[in-house]
């Protein structure tokens, strides 16, 4: 589903979570949302799956308000941290409730997860500890195949292979089904490569929204002896430098032409990639 | 708007499952006050206290947690709002009959032990066996103590601690209940509070109503546009 | 050399030209499609697609519509010409610094490059 926001606020008491931001989302694509703890992220999210009303500007989704309406609301779940669920009763109960409640729903691939995530549907939620519910709020917004999909963390409590497990459940029904998908997450450098957008947010502003290849390529390392490094970034826009001996590494962010390359090889300086995971610590002004 | 079967439904067989075990509970009591004691009154007016604090629960959960579900599950509080108030409308008319049916298998049993079965505390029947006004009361008393929890856990809901605040506006709601059946709250701090008006089947069924529809409508402001709160 | 493209890009393209060299992948045979090489490398489709594209632009690869990818007919002779092109400047001149570097005189070189040649 298509997402627009404008001039969104969001206001908590004196707390202003989410500052006029604005951005439009297009269908059937992946959006990474990364940013910093207490950047905005689960404000967002909440704002577009109506689980809160915004302050301020629009938020629409295919064009229509989101907030108590339920021809919007049908289609679009998020799921956060501890999972969608049902405290009250069993794994199976939880499912039911979400096949009643969601027009999309897959029991057949519901089934299929409780088995990838080897969950026991007669458990009580309550009693699962925060891996298994984590597993079971992602099975809960796969099998709903709701056409803009939000995980909010969704998979922090579980564990590497579980978390593998997720991502290729989450491909292959993404291929299958596609559909808008938004994954926040903190995990950045396990999940990047499932982006096709990266929007990265920060005390409640945009601060980037570019395909994820786009970014990644903006990133440069340049690599070579401390005065030359110096001699070539100059008038570079350079997120952070680390000196090793005699030699010095700094990442630089933005387009370096062919001339430049050439020009930086010819000057024995190595120039390589930065991984998402540095670009956004330092696009988000690093440790604080 | 879709019926509301699944809610209704598992609140039901929650009910029944707990109607069957108190059942037997009330029964072991009844049978060792015969052994041990004197059985000169029905053991199910007193124990009919609990139930309502039961529907009451069921009101706080209805909020605490079947509301959370339903907005995560693309529902707008809206559609929740109705749905729960059918639910309401009713599970309580389903837990009275319950009630009744208490009655009149321990009216049998008493034939059986050949005791009497005598109603102590002012009540719109006087015989267990009057089962319009059995249901009717019990009702009456389930509609409030329900709506009343999910006022309140919707208060604390939406504003944590403050919540509190609500407990007084449910404590009315309830006096306003047990006046219209003729009896006396039996919260100890609320022993004063007795009108004494005298109950009529009328004034029961438009109090009853009035004080469900009363109890929707100050929950609705409450929910209309409650955040989804971030379970920790 | 430095690849301006990202290290996704050059682990699907690396993967398809080496096995267009090796003739696992022999010319017009269907390659997987991008949303295997999705699943495999845990990628985003699009990602998949856009390095696949830059094959076809490459001249390594075909489209046909509806159906798939396929290895061009001369994509193999295209990546040898092309490895051929810079094997001295990638391969030989490294290797000559770094025999310079550690010492190794360069007629020892020259001498284990005939021996390997005679076998």
């Amino acid at each position: 589903m298509r997402v627009d926001a404008h001039d969104l606020v969001l206001r908590y008491g004196d707390v202003t979570a989410l500052d006029r931001m604005s951005f439009s989302l297009e269908p059937g694509k992946i959006y990474g949302l990364l940013g910093r703890n207490g950047s905005g992220k689960t404000s967002l999210l909440s704002v577009l799956a109506a689980f809160r009303k915004h302050s301020e500007g629009t938020v629409r989704v295919d064009g229509a308000p989101v907030f108590e309406n339920r021809d919007v609301t049908r289609r679009v779940s998020l799921i956060r941290d501890t999972g969608e669920t049902v405290d009250i009763s069993s794994a199976e109960d939880a499912l039911e409730f979400a096949k009643w409640l969601r027009p999309d729903w897959d029991a057949a691939l519901a089934a299929s997860l409780m088995d990838t995530f080897a969950i026991n549907p007669k458990k009580e939620v309550s009693g699962m500890s925060k891996g298994q519910r984590s597993a079971l709020g992602v099975i809960v917004g796969l099998a709903g195949r709701a056409p803009l999909t939000m995980f909010d963390e969704s998979y922090l409590g579980m564990d590497a292979p579980a978390r593998h497990a997720f991502y290729d459940a989450l491909l292959a029904d993404y291929m299958a089904h596609p559909r808008t998908i938004i994954l926040s997450t903190h995990l950045i450098e396990e999940v990047s490569s499932l982006f096709e957008e990266v929007l990265i947010i920060d005390r409640g502003r945009l601060l980037v929204q570019e395909e994820a290849e786009t970014l990644l390529s903006r990133g440069t390392s340049v690599t070579g002896p401390i005065l030359q490094v110096d001699a070539f970034t100059e008038g570079m826009t350079v997120l952070g430098a680390r000196e090793l001996g005699p030699t010095k590494s700094a990442m630089v962010y933005g387009h370096l032409d062919d001339v430049r390359r050439k020009r930086a090889v010819e000057s024995g300086l190595d120039l390589g990639p930065i991984a998402m995971q540095d670009l956004f610590v330092h696009l988000t002004g690093g440790p604080r | 708007m879709r019926f509301p079967s699944r809610l209704l439904a598992a609140n039901m067989w929650f009910a029944v499952m707990l109607w069957a075990g108190y059942l037997v509970l009330v029964t072991v009591i009844t049978l060792a006050v015969e052994l041990f004691g004197e059985l000169n009154q029905s053991a199910w007016e007193q124990a009919t206290q609990l139930p309502r604090w039961y529907a009451f629960f069921t009101g706080v959960t209805l909020v605490r947690q079947f509301l959370p579900l339903y907005i995560a599950h693309g529902q707008t509080r809206r559609e929740f709002g109705a749905q729960a108030a059918v639910t309401v409308a009713l599970f309580a008319p389903f837990l009275s009959a319950l009630i009744t049916i208490s009655y009149l298998l321990e009216t049998a049993l008493y034939g059986l032990l050949d005791r009497p079965q005598v109603i102590s505390q002012a009540h719109l029947f006087t015989e267990p066996t009057q089962v319009p006004l059995v249901f009717a009361e019990y009702l009456l008393e389930f509609l409030v103590w329900i709506i009343g929890g999910s006022f309140i856990g919707a208060g604390f809901y939406r504003w944590g601690a403050g919540g509190l605040l609500t407990i007084p506006v449910g404590i009315l709601l309830a006096v306003l209940a047990e006046t219209a059946t003729g009896g006396e709250l039996r919260l100890p701090l609320l022993r004063v509070i007795d009108l004494n008006l005298s109950p009529s089947a009328a004034m029961t069924a438009g109090v009853g109503i009035g004080a469900f529809v009363l109890g929707l409508a100050l929950t609705w402001p409450l929910i209309r546009d409650v955040p989804l709160r971030n379970k920790a | 050399m430095f690849d301006e493209r990202s290290p996704i890009y050059r682990q699907i393209a690396d993967r398809i030209k080496a096995e267009v060299l090796s003739e696992e992948l022999k010319g017009d045979q269907q390659v997987m499609s991008t949303n295997q090489y999705a699943a495999f490398f845990r990628i985003n489709p699009a990602t998949a697609a856009k390095a696949f594209q830059h094959l076809v632009d490459e001249g390594v690869l075909y489209k046909k519509r509806g159906i798939g990818m396929f290895v061009s007919p001369d994509a193999r002779d295209t990546l040898r010409a092309k490895a051929r092109e810079g094997f001295f400047s990638d391969v030989v001149d490294p290797m000559v610094a770094e025999a310079k570097a550690i010492g190794i005189p360069l007629g020892d070189v020259i001498g284990r490059i005939k021996e390997l040649e005679a076998r």
